[in-house]
């Protein structure tokens, strides 16, 4: 028998920020401290924290706490203040639509609910790609993985994925699991990276990879998976220069086990649902120097932005996005906003913020698309005049680049550009 | 570990039936669900872990009209009727079915002599509805549709091929046929009147009447009776899912003229009926039925064919790959398309035999197994069961395909439908818990994600997995152990990481 | 010549690792650097982190880690020892569940809270 129709509970909240990982939990404490009545944070886990609550190793919050965290301990370390910051938490929780109006439909346990938000803070995070993104020929057998579902089996759910594994990617997720697989007990014959350069911190290279004996097989990649049911094998290859296997240099690999650690896309159903215009490169939200979106009162911080290398960078940033968004809310003010572009000239891959306007400081993020040495980092204005220059040892595509810039860059409206020399 | 998985269902666990099915994909299935109309004790043997695993779950899942085949044929005949009768037998069953229409296109005025003996063809076939259209009809059908002229055939449609095959399993199963999973015919041995079959797993099974409906290994069973005159010649198909972003770009099927003797329909974009689009298949012949596995060189032409086809197409859009095997009758050299076997053997009482039922078998299915059920009345007084009951419980839409407000009630009644286990297709748990409880017990991941629907989004099972990994062990009790991929030979984990209670913990 | 990389800061270091007795150390970039460097090739130092199962907690585990580091080369001795721990919930942050593990100078502690199924 069909259940009557029920009306669904509609609610209003000040600040509605989505996602209760490292950007989310900085972002409400932040919007709260602001002096925003009501922030409310959706997570759709049961736990706050995150990617977070998986990332066991250490490395966290050497510049936010000046001490070397673990994933939950820095998690831990925001999600203790919100009852005292006084930001409302709904856990298993999980949006199901957003709009350009700022009306969430969501869903949980017991109820649907739509929740009308004055601004809403974007801070789902990223997902990982997968192999069928990368089409990886072969067959489709049990035991390939990505990196970050094996790390939530092991740390999370008490669960081996495999005991002879060969990892292909050698960012930072791919070597913290050879690391982790490895003092587990399983075998990593070898991690394999597509690129002339591992994107992984050079300190992980050493004490993932080297400490363990475990080889790092630069230009190669995975050209075939091999296995019915389980994986048996997998074929390797180098590449050219235009990344495309060598057929002679093709080599079979026994593996029962495949992490596949090739990127991190971040998750922006919702915000193309509102609305909101993405920017090709980052694969996050466009935004201005307030962190806001294309559409008012929608921001947006954190891997859903853009992928970060680390969560201190990601809590600093969120905590601006949480500021500007209460701001937003007290303001009220629908002024309209100068949007001086911000271009990624000759050596760079993305800028962010994408547009600024030239009344306040904010800091530039940006990746280079190549690893150098003793480069200089420049910012210039629609007139070719130098803004701002940053001399720096080491750049490498792997390490966001932050550098603060005055206000007054992009008052006059001509565009800056970043650029490498 | 499990080394093999037999579920038997059914009142009570018998082996001895007067109908053994040896094969659980969709025709078998079909014949299954057409005989549970009487009372007759019939069971169907599957070699695999759920019903659907071979060709039935890979493939384009296009009902089509019946034009393609010449008239007086199996093909044609069975195909029409299935065709004709898929609008009861889908609503009947809960099974998502849409009557898109197909274009078949004549990109040049050379095609258009095709079109026409096409046409012709259907006509006296019995399909209803076709009209050769121009150019603006054309792209009033489909919107941006190239070519000259084409074939518009109101009745082709699609369906989800392997949630066919399991409803009419699970309404065969309620209606009194027993189901053995797992269980692979090793050896057919005649007790006159009788038969015996033997399995791998080293049960015996016996039956007044056997049906082989094992598709791709068709002709080794044909082997097993002494029936030599059969070869099946795998010919694989590769196929690419692309992302539900593009859902809507095709509003109907769109397909080239066919070329003479081509070994299939070539390659083309089909839309499903859940909203992705498949791009395929190909066409490979092989030794090995089962070799599923998809190749650099087809799937970069597939690649190139859909960056011609859908210009707008981005690399994040491709999601996944799978391959699917044809039973084809004739080696390479010959080509073509022999006709369906579906023969009531003279010279061996009792034995069904069903040969080389490859495309259009899933539009076929029905009507396979109406005329199958006539040649076992031929054998069997069959007296209709007045228990029959045609209709499959359930709901033909997804959770998240209702009106809000129906949705808000349902989650207060059951709080479960509030609990998202797949964010990319917004599965909930409720429904993820019913396909684990599914009446045919089959319980491998994949089984799961066929019923469910769970992992089949962009993200791949990447953020559902392991939500459905905890769900299996905190409330079903199961460990790692038990979780498998697609059956006994694919277990997904090597065991816990610290030891459980009473496990084992992983052993370096 | 093998690279070196530093933790703090992130960046990288040269240093001559052929020789058992370190004569110079070339090209520092901080002042922690020369006895880092003999540290990281004598007797490289190294945190680590892993899990211990949790009986009747709402997880299974509970992530922990190494509060002070421990040789490189008694790491897979370290991790045996760790191996053997199951605690019973409630376990919090901070807490010490082996103290040092196989004769090291550090603690196991607890990074992650587990508490009793509400």
């Amino acid at each position: 028998m069909k259940p009557k129709a029920s009306p669904i509970e509609k609610i209003q909240r000040e600040v509605v920020v989505i996602g209760g990982g490292p950007a989310g939990l900085a972002a409400a404490i932040a919007a709260r401290e602001a002096g925003c009545r009501e922030v409310l944070l959706i997570e759709r886990d049961r736990i706050l924290g995150g990617i977070l609550n998986q990332c066991i190793h250490d490395g966290f919050g050497l510049h936010a706490f000046k001490e070397a965290l673990s994933g939950p301990e820095y998690a831990d370390r925001y999600i203790r203040r919100l009852p005292g910051a006084g930001v409302e938490v709904m856990d298993n929780t999980i949006v199901l639509s957003l709009s350009a109006e700022r009306v969430l439909e969501v869903s949980a346990r017991g109820a649907l609910r739509h929740i009308e938000a004055g601004a809403v803070i974007l801070a789902m995070g990223c997902r990982e790609r997968t192999r069928g993104a990368i089409s990886i020929p072969g067959h489709r057998p049990a035991g390939v993985y990505t990196a970050g579902s094996a790390q939530n089996f092991i740390n999370l759910e008490n669960i081996m994925v495999g005991r002879k594994v060969c990892i292909l990617g050698s960012g930072d997720i791919g070597l913290i699991m050879a690391r982790r697989m490895t003092l587990e007990g399983a075998r990593v014959e070898a991690v394999f990276e597509i690129l002339p350069y591992s994107s992984g911190l050079p300190r992980n290279i050493q004490q993932c990879l080297n400490d363990y004996d475990i080889p790092l097989f630069l230009n190669t990649t995975v050209t075939e998976i091999i296995g019915k049911g389980r994986l048996e094998a997998i074929r390797v290859a180098q590449v050219d220069g235009d990344r495309v296997p060598i057929p002679e240099t093709e080599r079979t690999v026994p593996c029962d086990t495949l992490l596949l650690s090739v990127g991190l896309i971040p998750e922006n159903e919702l915000t193309v649902q509102a609305g909101v215009a993405i920017d090709p490169v980052t694969g996050g939200a466009l935004v201005d120097d307030t962190f806001m979106t294309g559409v008012p009162g929608i921001f947006a911080c954190g891997n859903v932005l853009h992928v970060h290398d680390l969560a201190d960078w990601v809590s600093v940033e969120a905590e601006e996005a949480g500021r500007f968004a209460a701001a937003y809310v007290q303001d009220r003010r629908e002024e309209p906003r100068r949007r001086t572009p911000v271009r990624a000239g000759e050596g760079v891959r993305y800028v962010l913020p994408q547009t600024v306007s030239g009344e306040r400081d904010f800091i530039l993020s940006l990746r280079v698309t190549a690893p150098w040495r003793d480069r200089t980092v420049v910012i210039r204005d629609g007139g070719g005049r130098t803004i701002r220059k940053k001399k720096m040892m080491r750049l490498h595509p792997a390490e966001m680049i932050r550098i603060p810039v005055k206000k007054g860059a992009g008052a006059d409206g001509s565009p800056l550009e970043v650029s490498v020399e | 570990m499990v080394d093999q998985i037999t579920i038997v269902r059914g009142p009570a666990v018998k082996h001895s039936y007067e109908v053994l099915i040896i094969g659980g994909g969709v025709v078998g299935c079909a014949i299954a669900r057409e005989l549970s109309r009487y009372r007759v004790r019939a069971a169907l043997l599957e070699k695999e872990a759920d019903v659907g695993m071979g060709a039935s779950c890979r493939n384009s899942g296009v009902l089509h009209c019946g034009f393609k085949y010449a008239p007086g044929t199996l093909r044609a005949v069975l195909d029409v009727r299935g065709n004709a009768m898929m609008d009861d037998l889908c609503r009947d069953l809960k099974v998502k079915m849409k009557r898109i229409g197909k274009l078949t296109v004549a990109l040049d005025e050379e095609d258009e002599p095709m079109l026409g003996h096409l046409k012709e063809q259907g006509d006296a076939n019995g399909v209803p509805g076709l009209e050769v259209i121009d150019r603006d009809r054309m792209q009033r059908i489909q919107a941006g549709v190239e070519g000259y002229k084409a074939l518009y055939s109101p009745s082709s449609a699609i369906v989800s091929p392997y949630n066919l095959t399991i409803a009419l399993a699970e309404n065969a199963l309620a209606n009194g046929v027993d189901f053995h999973l797992g269980q692979k015919v090793a050896a057919i041995t005649r007790r006159e009147p009788r038969w015996e079959v033997r399995t791998a797993a080293g049960d015996t099974f016996t039956a007044d009447l056997l049906v082989n409906a094992s598709g791709l290994f068709a002709a080794d069973v044909c082997r097993m009776v002494g029936i030599g005159e059969y070869a099946i010649y795998p010919c694989r198909g590769e196929y690419y899912v692309l992302d539900r972003r593009l859902d809507g770009t095709l509003t109907a099927l769109v397909y080239p003229a066919p070329k003479k003797n081509a070994p299939g329909w070539g390659t083309h974009l089909t839309p499903t009926v859940d909203g992705n689009i498949l791009i395929g298949p190909t066409a490979e012949y092989l030794d090995d039925p089962e070799d599923f596995a998809c190749t650099s060189d087809v799937m970069a032409r597939l690649r190139r064919e859909c960056q011609r086809l859908l210009p707008s197409i981005r690399q994040s859009d491709y999601i996944r790959n799978f391959a699917g095997t044809r039973a084809k009758q004739t080696p390479p050299e010959v080509g073509g398309n022999k006709d369906f076997v579906i023969e009531d053997r003279k010279d061996l009482k009792g034995f069904v035999n069903l040969v080389g039922i490859e495309s259009p078998g899933l539009t076929s299915s029905p009507a396979i197994a109406e005329m199958v059920v006539g040649m076992v009345k031929n054998h069997l007084a069959l007296e209709p069961d007045p228990a029959f009951n045609p209709v499959r419980p359930g709901s033909l839409d997804f959770f998240w395909e209702l009106p809000p407000e129906e949705k808000a009630a349902r989650i207060a009644e059951d709080p479960d439908y509030g609990e998202i286990i797949c964010r990319c297709e917004k599965i909930t748990k409720r429904e993820v818990i019913d396909a684990i409880r599914n009446p045919l017990g089959a319980r491998t991941m994949v089984s799961l994600k066929y019923r469910a629907r769970a992992s089949m989004g962009r993200c791949q099972g990447g953020f559902c997995i392991p939500r459905i990994v905890r769900l299996l062990r905190d409330d079903f009790g199961w460990d790692p152990e038990d979780f498998l991929k697609r059956g006994a030979d694919s277990p997904m984990f090597v065991g816990n990481m610290r030891p459980d209670k009473g496990g084992q913990a992983h052993e370096a | 010549m093998r690279a070196l990389s530093q933790r703090l800061p992130p960046g990288g270091l040269r240093g001559d690792d052929e020789t058992p007795v370190i004569a110079k150390v070339e090209g520092s970039v901080c002042p922690k650097g020369e006895d880092w460097v003999r540290q990281e090739i004598l007797n490289p130092m190294r945190t680590i982190s892993s899990s211990v199962r949790v009986r009747g907690g709402d997880a299974p585990l509970a992530s922990v880690r190494t509060d002070r580091p421990i040789p490189l080369a008694r790491i897979m001795d370290v991790m045996e020892e760790i191996r053997k721990v199951t605690v019973d919930a409630p376990v919090e942050i901070g807490a010490v569940v082996l103290s040092r593990p196989a004769g090291c100078d550090t603690d196991i502690i607890v990074t992650r809270s587990v508490r009793r199924p509400s």
